[in-house]
């Protein structure tokens, strides 16, 4: 031990000498061994890391699938009766909540803010086990049909909206006119469930009975959204399938009697229920995604490797004659192996001391940037496992690299090379090694840079689709009411007139239109075609006249509604070409009727130009390339959204609005106001992120591939500088030493290439199902395109360090060659 | 028959470096004819593998002007250079330069791979096996450079520079590596090949190599300090 002390010692003398040599191994192996310690992690966590409730082995979610007459599942989301039914009947589950996802604005608080509510039963928090900072969590007092105005906080509102204060449980909130007593507040380290959509955490909890659905549509089996949960702790005797078998035909009868029966358009429909455990749903698609970034990671480590064990290769080279010389004077082989571990150790720590920094600064970024991407990155800390993963991967790369430099060494040999003058005598990396090196480096370039600009590729399609609309200066207002009197329809009318008054009023406004933004507002209609009796199910959405004109979405044919179709309730239909041409393949569909469940038959009056939602697809179709069907009719004028359109720079303030409103009704406030193009770009959220991911992956691996083909090469050119100096000696010119490097090269890239093809055709035959959904015929080009780049890289870094000898007279190369 | 071949006019050459200037040559004038046997000799580091290299092409002078068969070769560019030297001259180096990679037959013919007159493999072999005979190496022809004794490797130098019919041979210390026998074999390759008519230059430090040659040039800091029998070009 105290050899290897001295050894150690040694070893850091040597290496102090040697700044740009330690540098490199320290940055190169320290960020991408950083890159790696942060995706172990990540993995761990979503992978093999229980969720923290008791027995969450146990905990399941119900999905409700909506299948049609054709036995394909249209939509996956409850009917409000049916989620209620469901949760009654404790079949299955010991224990069940049902969840529903809102937003709402605290109308008490000072700023008004709009904030992610839950209306829950309190069998969750109870099934969870939340562990709260102060009060309780709901009770039996809070349960189905007890209506307790109550309310729970999340640690965060509790520390942001009300500043921690310590009275919190005093306090009463308001929202949409209910006065909610504060009985609770969740922990620091509760981890909320995300169901429906990563990233989303509540704010507020409510007990169910307050969520906003009407009276009647309480009942209504047609009243399907998908912000309606059910989750629940099985039954010990029950298993997953036992579950999805005893709770089907419970629902499905169910809704056949009330709803099917009931209409001719939904004959053959029926009811599918899904069980999947909570773990599951949390991590969805993101399990991939960790999975894929893993893989993507462990690549740039092995690129970086390679770049690593050629520059110790190197020198080791250059270290040759003083290992000679310990050798003559009795070093043994194993003695030279401990030396050259001390040297592999201590580099090797001190990288994995910078990869820990950066780990840590990854874990900061993804909670910052992936929030919303990504589920539970805020329970990311450096813990045993990155520790543990660490520690390993040191020891491992240690003695690998110490392993390699020694195994070059010909101890033997050492003799002879202080004999020798030591000219010309030098240890070379052989020619073996080095092609094995250029191959696998090529190879991994190749697949990483393949697969990163595949999925920018991807991503960049959808940022940059044409939507078909503008989002210029457009903004939405929506307003909130807080008054639990009911209030019909035809008394908010006046009242939206006035309002719609004063907001074209104001100098910054171009013009109002009264509605919701073209990304929102979309339902399902379901009609028929009068003749045939042909189903169709396109998007729906009720617009006025000045909808189109300001969004820009040019009517191609036909007329536009009047104000006169939205007072009467006209059943008009305006449809867009998608919907046209399903109708008829001609598209010549102005006059047309079609019949509606439970209305009139709406009669198409004009056709409009197809837009372009991102992510959207066709109902019960997930082709993100296929326009969706779409038709829109005459909006009451009672609505309370607005779409505001100001004058080009201008714009006005929310508190600006509130005050508008408040003179003109206190009763309104400002639930909602955001610019379109903000809302657009949330929905690119995850393409920007995965565009921006993947450039930056792409280019790394670019660089670091060249870097590391790069340290190769200029090292075996600088070993084969007397050789080209000679033959430039006896007449080659440049391009002929140029070509001749290329071609001695050109075996390993071509194999690189190869082994990238083999290994991607492979994973595309074993991974066919989880990787279909990337597969398009687009991945050819861009394998061409991948393998243009990384050939230039190749070509470029096979030139580079022959450009020094090639571009000088012969005599350079010819002399001074150690 | 006294044709000039190589001409130097006040040839010098100064080598910088970031601390001092060097002056390896200075105002270098002579001419070597056709069939020539010329031998440079002199201290060590005053200027012969200079002087040798700029007569080869292999590095250009800072100053002067230097004609091979009266055509103006001061001012090539780099890849002309390359085509003047595979086309007119031949070198042999004190350590070879051989190429371990290649056999025996390919790093003669190497020379020849590179022409612009581009030969046929069959004029290759046959020219090849020919200049192996002339050196007396024609069973070695597929062994590899490490597989031959130095003087065996130094004749298989003199194969690859003949290959190529120069106008000259360009030879630096060429028995400097080998022992006297090999070393004398090799000089005995050397004078039949001149007496064959091949012009030769050689740089040697050995006086009875130097006596040898028909013209002695004698260097002593980076100028000729004698040369009794070289016609000064005017
Ligand atoms: N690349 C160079 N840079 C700087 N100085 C150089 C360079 N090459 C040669 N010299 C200098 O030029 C002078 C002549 O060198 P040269 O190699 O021609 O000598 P030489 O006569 O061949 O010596 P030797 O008999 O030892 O081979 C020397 O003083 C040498 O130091
Ligand atoms: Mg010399």
């Amino acid at each position: 031990m105290s050899l290897f002390t001295y050894q150690l010692k040694q070893a850091y003398s040597g290496l102090k000498q040697k700044p740009g040599f330690v540098f490199s191994v320290v940055s190169t192996m320290g960020i991408t061994l950083g890159a790696l310690l942060c995706v172990l992690t990540l993995n761990y966590l979503l992978l093999l890391e229980p969720l923290p409730y008791p027995e969450q082995e146990r905990i399941f979610v119900a999905q409700h699938h909506i299948i049609d007459a054709k036995k394909e599942t249209q939509k996956v989301a409850f009917s409000y009766p049916g989620l209620v039914e469901l949760y009654k009947s404790r079949v299955a589950f010991e224990q069940s909540a049902m969840l529903y996802y809102s937003q709402d604005v605290i109308t008490s608080h000072r700023n008004q803010p709009l904030v992610n509510t839950t209306y829950v039963t309190p069998e969750l928090h109870q099934i969870l086990a939340s562990p709260m900072a102060l009060g309780r969590m709901f009770e039996a007092s809070e349960a189905l049909n007890t209506n307790s105005p109550v309310a729970m906080l999340s640690y965060v509102t509790w520390q942001q909206a009300y500043e921690g204060r310590a009275d919190i449980l005093h306090l009463k909130i308001n929202i949409r006119g209910v006065s909610y007593q504060v009985i609770g507040v969740l922990a620091e380290n509760f981890v909320e469930p995300e169901l429906a959509e990563i990233g989303r955490e509540t704010q507020v909890w409510l007990p169910w009975d307050f969520n906003v659905e009407s009276a009647e549509s309480r009942y209504n089996f047609g009243n399907i959204q998908n912000n309606f949960h059910f989750i629940g702790q099985l039954k010990k005797s029950v298993n997953q399938s036992q579950a999805q078998q005893l709770i089907t035909p419970l629902v499905s009868e169910l809704w056949q009697e009330k709803f099917v029966a009931k209409f001719d358009f939904f004959q053959g429909w029926s009811v599918d229920m899904r069980v999947r455990s909570v773990k599951n749903i949390m991590l969805g698609e993101s399990k991939s995604f960790a999975v894929m970034l893993l893989a993507g990671i462990v690549g740039l480590v092995l690129i970086a490797c390679a770049n690593i064990a050629n520059l110790f290769m190197s020198r080791t080279a250059e270290k040759h004659r003083q290992m000679s010389i310990q050798a003559a004077i009795g070093a043994t082989k194993k003695q030279l192996f401990s030396a050259m571990l001390a040297e592999t150790s201590l580099l090797m720590l001190m990288a994995i001391i910078f990869a820990l920094v950066i780990a840590k600064t990854g874990f900061y970024l993804m909670q910052q940037y992936l929030g919303a991407l990504l589920p539970r990155v805020n329970e990311l800390s450096l813990n045993l496992i990155t520790f543990g993963s660490a520690l390993l991967i040191t020891a491992i790369l240690a003695l690998f690299f110490a392993k390699l430099t020694t195994n070059m060494i010909n101890y033997r040999g050492l003799n002879t090379t202080l004999q020798s003058s030591g000219k010309g005598s030098g240890l070379q990396v052989s020619k073996k090694t080095r092609q094995i090196l250029i191959a696998s480096q090529v190879a991994l370039a190749t697949l990483l840079v393949f697969a990163n600009i595949s999925l920018l590729k991807n991503a960049m399609r959808t940022i940059n689709a044409p939507i078909g609309f503008s989002t210029n200066n457009i903004s939405t207002l929506v307003l909130n009411l807080s008054s639990t009197q009911a209030y019909s329809q035809e008394d908010a009318i006046p009242t939206m007139a006035e309002i719609m008054t004063k907001l074209e009023a104001l100098p910054q406004v171009e013009s109002v239109a009264q509605g919701n933004s073209p990304l929102g507002g979309f339902g399902i209609k379901a009609l028929t075609k009068s003749t045939g009796n042909k189903k169709y199910t396109p998007y729906f959405k009720r617009v006025d006249q000045r909808y189109f004109n300001m969004i820009e979405q040019p009517l191609l044919q036909g007329e536009n509604f009047t104000i006169i179709d939205r007072r009467d309730n006209n059943n008009k239909m305006i449809v867009n070409q998608a919907f046209a041409q399903q109708l008829k393949a001609d598209g010549a569909v102005i006059g047309m009727l079609l019949p509606s469940i439970g209305e009139p038959d709406f009669k198409i009056v004009g056709i409009v130009k197809d837009i372009t939602i991102p992510g959207d697809t066709a109902f019960g179709s997930d082709d993100t390339a296929a326009s969706v069907p779409r038709v829109y009719a005459p909006s009451g004028l009672s609505g309370r959204s607005f779409m505001l359109k100001f004058k080009p720079g201008q714009s006005v303030s929310r508190q600006q609005l509130a005050a508008l409103l408040a003179k003109i009704d206190s009763r309104y406030s400002v639930f909602s106001f955001n610019k379109i193009s903000d809302n657009l770009n949330q929905r690119l959220f995850t393409e920007i992120t995965t565009a921006i991911a993947t450039a930056m992956l792409a280019l790394i691996t670019f660089l670091l591939a060249g870097i590391g083909l790069y340290g190769i090469l200029s090292y075996s050119t600088q070993m084969r500088r007397l050789e080209l100096g000679t033959r430039m000696a006896v007449g080659a010119k440049r391009h002929d030493l140029t070509l001749m490097i290329i071609k001695d090269n050109v075996n390993p890239i071509v194999l690189g290439v190869l082994l990238s093809l083999i290994t991607l055709v492979s994973g595309y035959f074993f991974f066919i199902d989880a990787l279909s959904f990337y597969i398009t015929s687009q991945l050819i080009p861009m394998f061409a395109v991948t393998i243009f780049l990384i050939s230039s890289l190749s070509l470029l870094v096979c030139y580079l360090p022959l450009r020094k000898i090639i571009n000088l007279p012969a005599i350079n190369s010819l002399r001074g060659t150690e | 028959m006294t044709t000039a071949l190589l001409t130097m006019k006040k040839i010098s050459k100064v080598f910088e470096t970031e601390e001092l200037e060097t002056h390896a040559l200075k105002d270098i004038s002579f001419t070597i004819n056709k069939g020539d046997y010329v031998s440079i000799s002199g201290p060590s580091g005053c200027g012969k593998s200079t002087l040798l290299s700029i007569m080869g092409l292999l590095d250009v002078s800072t100053t002067g002007e230097y004609f091979i068969e009266g055509v103006n070769v001061t001012d090539l560019t780099l890849d002309q250079a390359a085509e003047v030297r595979n086309a007119k001259i031949g070198f042999i180096f004190q350590s070879f330069n051989l190429i371990d990679e290649l056999s025996v037959f390919d790093n003669v013919a190497l020379p020849l791979r590179y022409s612009s007159e581009k030969p046929n493999s069959k004029k290759i072999k046959q020219r090849v096996t020919q200049c192996l005979e002339q050196v007396g190496l024609s069973h070695r022809i597929a062994h590899k450079p490490n597989q031959l004794s130095g003087g065996q490797q130094q004749r298989v130098a003199i194969a690859r520079a003949l290959v190529a019919e120069p106008a000259i041979l360009l030879v630096d210390e060429p028995t400097g590596n080998l022992d006297s026998k090999s070393g004398d074999l090799v000089m005995d390759v050397l004078e039949k090949l001149n007496e064959s008519g091949t012009t030769i230059c050689m740089v040697t430090h050995d006086p009875r190599y130097a006596d040898m040659a028909k013209t002695k040039i004698q260097l002593l800091d980076g100028t000729i300090l004698q040369a009794p029998l070289v016609k000064i070009a005017s």
